[in-house]
């Protein structure tokens, strides 16, 4: 009896494994046959691998002037040092390192906060029928249109007095997350109006399902995969809003980020390309990339495209 | 026959911004003991809303404001949402028409029956759920069950989505099912065979049926007696030999003149004009502007449902004098 009990308790292990597996293996397989996410999924993985080991693997430390006492200020791109040096004795290399890891920080982390955000609001303001869900909507229609750039280089540069200098990059984050839910509201609330009409959330109900299960099992996971593409697309957004941010010399001018390099080497374009070329570079793969996985994700993703 | 299911005097409105629908409007229905009745009407006529009302999961802005819903003695409409839960699946079930969206694409289909199975057996293991689905799969007629019940919604046929979906709703035995139009969206060839399975599993488990359609053909292959619903109301209740053969109501009779019959070179008559609108719905018999039998009492007042001298109830002012010819 206990024999047969523990077989079947395998079989049904397996059984599970091999679910998880199969959903998983058929979004993979239609992911990986398309060469462009393949591409953006790699470029990405890239620029994390820099942006982390970039303490390790730059030859010089952050915002470290010390080429200027060698002499080597504004030298064009050799073997030590690949990405030349900036008029101030900037490594370009070693800051393209360093601000890989600031503007993932940045693009990243103020992703997560509007996700989170996005996903509270956008839900409350698909379930509620009432007033709330109207306020919500109109908070959401007005953070959509407001421009945002301005109102977060003023907020950033009143704050940036105000706040410890450290934490400067952390403000820009805190900022582009609060200020950038708006799209994942509209697209979970929207989302949510969608599925919960859906035959199989009125069958769900037609055979006792339980609210909360209504809503973990089948209306939650249902929202997800547009969700995520979006976000990936809104990294791409916002590593590109915190280099405008430090370009227009809004930013923290104590960390790397590839916004402050090109600030500071667009001043010499003529003579110095190198300075500001290549953090630009920089971000334009950065950005291309995760447009790219975004894009990718959104086709494997897609249930009704899957086969 | 014993009662099962008795509906008196059900009113369910939808509040929309453009005014109160008013889908069901005072809707007798009764159900018994294994009995199988179909629930006939065009889009529109309230065959779903009933249904939905009956196990009180009608969707937002609808709301059931009138009636009683009794259900084996239980007053259903004093029910808390909690009790409610219990019934739905468990006692009352219903499938729903279209097989492709009724399923969730996500999960397979044997975990969302085993959810069932666990939703109203607490303390099932997750194996002797999914045994339970593999049987279940094997009662309507699924082949190969022990692979099928890994399969997603989408990699099924909708045929075979049809017959998992009526596997999900009787998968806790209940006592009365709503089939909501199950065939509608089919093949011809496989609606026949899933009309086959109904039929059968009905007979086999000795449940209520309640078949809701506004096919006249289906209702003649399955139930044994209909109801016909216009426009949020009764128009006539009989038993379903009877009704094809003797209507007592014109709307009735215009049903079965709409329907082709292969044995008889009659050409086919359109019901002209269109269900009305439920919000400002006409005055006195709702079906009067399409009736070609209409007269001015017929705008003025409500027929009552009346017992007729062939045992049906209709609800027309002139069910006496009309003489209408069935099929």
């Amino acid at each position: 009896m206990d024999d047969n009990k523990s077989q079947n308790e395998k079989i049904s292990q397996e059984k599970t494994q091999r679910r998880e597996a199969s959903q998983w293996a058929v979004a993979w397989r239609r992911f990986r046959r398309n060469k462009a996410g393949i591409a953006g999924l790699f470029i990405v993985l890239f620029f994390f691998f820099i942006g982390i080991t970039s303490p390790w693997l730059a030859p010089y430390p952050a915002r470290s002037y010390q080429s200027l006492y060698e002499g080597e200020a504004g030298k064009a791109p050799s073997l030590k040092h690949p990405f030349g040096t900036s008029n101030t004795g900037l490594d370009v290399f070693s800051e393209v390192l360093h601000g890989a890891l600031g503007d993932l920080y940045v693009g990243v982390g103020a992703t997560i906060i509007s996700v989170i955000l996005g996903l509270i609001i956008g839900a409350i303001a698909g379930y509620s029928r009432g007033g709330l869900g109207e306020f919500l909507l109109m908070l959401s229609q007005l953070f959509y249109t407001i421009p945002i750039l301005p109102i977060i280089l003023i907020a950033a540069r009143v704050f940036l007095i105000l706040v410890a200098q450290g934490f400067g990059l952390t403000l820009i984050m805190l900022l582009l997350g609060i200020f950038g839910w708006s799209g994942i509201a509209f697209i979970a609330r929207g989302e949510i109006l969608r599925v919960r009409e859906l035959d199989y959330i009125q069958a769900s109900r037609a055979l006792g399902a339980s609210k909360t299960r209504i809503i973990f099992r089948h209306i939650i996971p249902n929202i997800l995969t547009p969700v995520i593409v979006t976000a990936t697309l809104l990294i791409a957004g916002n590593i590109l809003t915190e280099v405008v941010i430090s370009f227009l010399g809004f930013g923290d001018v104590n960390t790397s980020t590839w916004g402050l390099t090109i600030q500071e080497g667009y001043a010499y374009i003529r003579t110095q390309w190198w300075t500001a070329v290549f953090p630009g570079l920089a971000t334009v793969f950065a950005v291309l990339g995760f447009n790219l996985l975004g894009d990718g994700l959104s086709d494997a993703l897609n249930p009704r495209l899957r086969d | 026959m014993e009662t099962l299911l008795d509906v008196k005097g059900l009113k369910t409105y939808f509040f929309t911004e453009a005014g109160v629908v008013k889908a069901v409007d005072g809707i007798d229905l009764k159900v018994g003991k294994d009995e199988s009745l179909g629930l006939v009407g065009e889009s529109g006529s309230g065959k779903t809303v009933t249904g939905l009302s009956v196990m009180r999961i009608v969707p937002q802005p609808g709301r059931i404001i009138g009636g009683s819903i009794t259900y084996d003695g239980e007053d259903l409409l004093a029910k808390s949402e909690e009790e409610m839960r219990k019934i739905r699946g468990k006692k009352i079930s219903m499938t729903f028409q279209d097989p492709t969206t009724s399923l969730d694409p996500l999960f397979t289909v044997g975990d969302q029956i085993a959810e069932v199975i666990k939703e109203h057996e607490k303390g099932i293991s997750e194996n002797e759920a999914m045994e339970k689905a593999i049987k279940l799969l094997e009662m309507v007629q699924v082949s190969e069950p022990n692979q099928r019940v890994k399969a997603y919604p989408h990699e099924l046929s909708g045929g075979m989505k049809q017959r998992i979906a009526i596997a999900r709703s009787l998968a806790s035995g209940p006592a009365l099912l709503f089939a909501d139009e199950p065939t509608t969206n089919l093949d011809v060839t496989v609606q026949a065979q899933v009309l086959e399975l109904i039929k059968e599993l009905r007979e086999k488990q000795k449940m209520s049926l309640v078949m809701i359609t506004h096919d006249m053909g289906i209702v003649a292959e399955i139930t044994q007696r209909v109801q016909v619903l216009y426009a949020g109301m009764v128009a006539e209740v009989a038993e379903t030999h009877s009704l094809f053969k003797e209507p007592k109501h014109p709307y009735t009779e215009a049903l079965l003149h709409a329907v082709p019959r292969i044995d008889q070179r009659k050409d086919l008559r359109v019901i002209p004009g269109n269900i009305p609108n439920l919000i400002n719905p006409p005055t006195g018999c709702r079906f009067n502007p399409r009736c070609k039998y209409a007269k001015d009492i017929c705008s003025e007042k409500v027929p009552p449902l009346e017992q007729t001298d062939n045992g049906h109830l209709s609800a027309c002012h002139f069910w006496r004098s009309l003489s209408l010819t069935g099929t």
